[in-house]
């Protein structure tokens, strides 16, 4: 069974350590995403994020400072954290030049993901000209309109 | 918005997306026209074609022999916008990520 990906990268003019630790400790996470964040980083243990009153569960998979990081989130309470009931997210990081290049995958689509997702689309404008996923679909959005 | 697996996993294969941008660009096909377009068999190109019309991304309709199938507009937008929303939230992230990433002082341990 195939799910879509979403997959980005971003050049970050700091070293890798650092970038590490922003995408992965719960301190540094809960700047850029959640509002708190209560997990450690020992894979399989679980852990939470929160947005406002809402919260999801969250398990590290993958630690291996300061190359690659990977977690599941939105699993249901009480189950581990497997494919196919929860999103993987993927940090890999390589050294470029002073800095680092950054790349994120996301998989495992599934309903809950849209929620939250819908919740940050206020953050759109923020956007410039990245390339998205399904590239050769893309231009189509433009000339279709939705329910009419 | 609801959203459902089915179009996830729909869209999530390469062949299938090929199927939709050859649809999108002759207007219609039969599973035989696109089998010969994508050299895939007649038989394979049926099943994605089951694939897609379950997620509502295209509709069959039969004409003499064959199925002719067209793309859905609105439900292709739908996918889109959905995927594109998604995306969207990980740009955000990612920019904040850069923005601290970049205001912490280098490591010194």
């Amino acid at each position: 069974m195939e799910y879509a990906s979403i997959e980005r990268e971003i050049y970050v003019d700091a070293s890798p350590e650092i970038v590490f630790d922003v995408v992965s400790r719960p301190e540094h996470v809960k700047q850029w995403w959640p509002d708190d964040a209560d997990y450690s980083l020992v894979p399989g243990e679980a852990g939470r994020i929160s947005f406002g009153e809402k919260s999801e569960t969250f398990t590290v998979v993958d630690v291996r400072r300061p190359r690659s990081f990977a977690f599941r989130w939105t699993h249901p309470e009480g189950e581990a954290a497997e494919q196919g009931n929860s999103f993987l997210v993927t940090f890999d990081l390589t050294p470029k030049g002073d800095g680092t290049l950054l790349r994120m995958s996301e998989t495992g689509f599934r309903e809950r993901g849209w929620t939250e997702a819908v919740a940050e689309e206020h953050h759109r404008d923020h956007i410039s000209g990245w390339d998205f996923f399904l590239p050769r679909l893309a231009p189509y959005a433009d000339t279709l309109k939705v329910g009419s | 918005m609801t959203v459902d697996d089915d179009l996830w996993q729909a869209i999530g294969d390469p062949t299938r997306r090929r199927m939709l941008d050859l649809l999108l660009a002759d207007g219609d096909g039969t599973a035989t026209t696109l089998g010969h377009r994508l050299s895939v068999t007649r038989q394979g190109v049926a099943k994605h074609l089951v694939v897609l019309e379950r997620a509502g991304l295209v509709r069959g309709a039969t004409s003499g022999r064959e199925r002719r199938y067209r793309v859905d507009d609105a439900q292709l937008a739908r996918a889109v916008a959905q995927l594109s929303s998604v995306g969207a939230a990980w740009d955000a992230r990612l920019q904040r990520i850069k923005r601290i990433a970049e205001s912490l002082p280098p490591a010194t341990s």
